[in-house]
């Protein structure tokens, strides 16, 4: 099977910043590739290199083996891309957006009325077709956003973090439509730092951070680095009650680490080692103040994977973050 | 995908170029700066130069029709590109298969649609109310068509510029435009310019434009016509250069 997307030695600097950090990867046709990170890891920087809109500084970009550097023409009649944004026409009805996107991406004008009406149908908007953009919520502008996308029937869709701040109902249709166009031929190239997300949607999942990937893999390999950096966050009162130590005792704590008042116990098995706390502040008299699970968190996935002991987190000064939120993920 | 003829990328770029400037112009049309700039101050500049010193009406609809069509076809790439930029919508034009040239292009058919229709309202005041008798009226259509355009095509530079707001082009872009109102031969015409003054008139579009309109309402001018014309024509691909320019270093960039 080709390459849908080979990704060779690819490097971003803004200035003097390193934000992609010459990462290599390969994204098969027909798959659902998950990238994964958390957030300012260099993920919508990569992203938008490989959707034209960023030059890289270094490295090389094929897709279905047109390189993006010498001749992005090819490649850009195949891509269709959904930014983290909704970026659609507020002052267009969705018909008019549709209609737009479709004589931008050269459809036949024969099939253009078909193809808009098809997806307003699909995603459930035929009804508001009418309907200036700017009255729409923030869901059905997402629902509009993925159908421009997809109107020139891509063989390739770039979708940046399509779920977060979307309602329930709104987050399952989107990922079953991701499933569907999957199923119909579409490779996917879903950025995302919603480790379920990932788990459900994909079938390779690239972890990044900090420029860097980390790991390659399925998400039922990757889950084993997921289990071991679960965690139980937990408050005794009076402070002094509990220590570093006698925490460390429970059986399937990996590690202890003091976060503000609380202490954070790293477990493959959470469920089973709260009962165990409870017991343990019942015998020495100490009130829990808080108890809480906490699902594995991307830096910490990241840490456990590249071997590096969870809690020592790499801190950016403060330049650094900025220059991540601005230039990174130019929200 | 099948590979295509280059005959067949041509047309579908030119096929782009309209789509754009049409969508363009249905969605930007009523844009509060677009107004502001493109219509109504023209025309506050107009009174504020013309009361009390006795132009005639030639002269004075030469100088509105100038004035409006300058900014309004210059405030167009300053207005849309940042906004577009903000709103996301300008990756969407970025990531279409279509060049650089062909984006630019339909940019700068969208500014000078505005600034051609924006320059009737002028001419409309000129011709029914003060009664103007036109000298030429072809050669006044040709040079507010090419005039609109170069004007957008020289409005698109500041608009290329990398950021992601309106507020911030809005500096360079007036700091530049409106010193130039004044050394154009619009408030003093070119012929009674110290010669000092009319070889730096000779580095602003408008003196052409104005020169054209001059031409073309009252039959006088200082240029020749057809100078004017091929220098106007000129100005789009010139201006075309630093606009492609500045959006190569906003993909560098990531704006």
């Amino acid at each position: 099977m080709n390459n849908a997307i080979e990704v060779d030695n690819l490097t971003k600097y803004y200035d003097k910043f390193l934000a992609v950090d010459h990462i290599n990867f390969t994204v098969m046709q027909g798959e659902i590739f998950g990238f994964l990170g958390p957030n300012g890891a260099g993920k919508t920087t990569t992203q938008r290199m490989l959707t034209t809109l960023l030059e890289p500084t270094s490295g090389q970009i094929l897709i279905n083996r047109h390189d993006l550097v010498r001749d992005a023409y090819p490649a850009k009649r195949v891509m269709g891309l959904v930014p983290e944004e909704s970026n659609v026409y507020a002052e267009l009805t969705a018909w008019d957006n549709l209609i737009f996107t479709a004589q931008l991406y050269r459809v036949p004008a024969g099939q253009r009325a078909a193809r808009a009406r098809e997806l307003l149908e699909t995603f459930g908007l035929w009804e508001k077709r009418a309907v200036k953009v700017e009255a729409f919520s923030k869901g059905m502008r997402r629902r509009l956003s993925i159908a421009m996308a997809i109107i020139h029937q891509p063989a390739l869709l770039f979708l940046d973090e399509p779920v977060p701040g979307l309602d329930a109902q709104s987050a399952r249709a989107i990922r079953e439509m991701i499933r569907q166009l999957n199923a119909a031929g579409t490779t996917v190239f879903l950025t995302t730092h919603d480790i379920e997300e990932a788990n459900q949607l994909c079938d390779r999942v690239a972890i990044i951070n900090h420029g860097k990937i980390a790991a390659i893999d399925t998400p039922e390999r990757l889950k084993a680095a997921f289990r071991r950096v679960q965690s139980v966050e937990v408050a005794l009162e009076p402070e002094g009650g509990a220590d570093k130590a006698t925490l460390s005792e429970f059986a399937g704590v990996t590690q202890v680490i003091k976060a503000g008042d609380k202490w954070r116990l790293y477990t493959e098995d959470p469920s089973s080692l709260v009962p165990k706390i409870v017991h343990f502040a019942e015998e020495k008299g100490l009130r829990v103040t808080h108890l809480n699970t906490l699902g594995p968190s991307l830096e910490d996935v990241f840490l456990e994977i590249t071997g590096q002991a969870i809690g020592t987190v790499h801190h950016e000064d403060d330049e650094q973050k900025m220059r991540r939120g601005k230039m990174g993920g130019r929200k | 995908m099948n590979e295509i003829t280059r005959w067949q990328r041509l047309k579908d770029e030119l096929a782009q170029v309209w789509t754009i400037a049409v969508k363009d112009i249905r969605v930007y049309y009523l844009q509060p700066p677009m107004i502001m700039f493109g219509l109504i101050l023209p025309f506050f500049l107009f009174f504020s130069f013309s009361i009390k010193r006795n132009i005639g009406a030639e002269a004075g609809i030469a100088q509105l029709l100038a004035m409006t069509t300058f900014f309004t076809a210059s405030s167009a790439g300053p207005v849309i590109i940042p906004l577009e930029r903000r709103l996301g919508t300008y990756d969407r034009l970025l990531a279409a298969p279509m060049s650089l040239a062909t984006l630019l292009i339909g940019q700068t058919l969208v500014g000078a649609f505005f600034g051609f229709v924006a320059s009737v309202v002028p001419l409309l005041v000129g011709v029914l109310w003060l009664h103007v008798a036109i000298a030429d009226v072809a050669l006044l259509f040709a040079g507010l068509l090419l005039a609109s355009l170069a004007f957008s095509a020289f409005g698109l530079v500041f608009g290329s510029i990398p950021v992601q707001s309106v507020g911030s082009i809005m500096m360079p872009s007036t700091l530049i435009r409106w010193p130039l109102l004044f050394i154009s031969g619009i408030f003093i015409p070119l012929g009674e310019m110290a010669p000092w003054a009319r070889a730096l008139s000779y580095l602003s579009p408008l003196t052409y434009a104005q020169d054209l309109i001059n031409i073309a309402v009252s039959g006088t001018g200082y240029l020749n016509p057809w100078f004017d014309l091929g220098l106007l024509l000129a100005l789009v691909a010139v201006f075309l250069f630093p606009a492609a320019r500045l959006h190569h270093r906003s993909r560098i960039l990531g704006y």
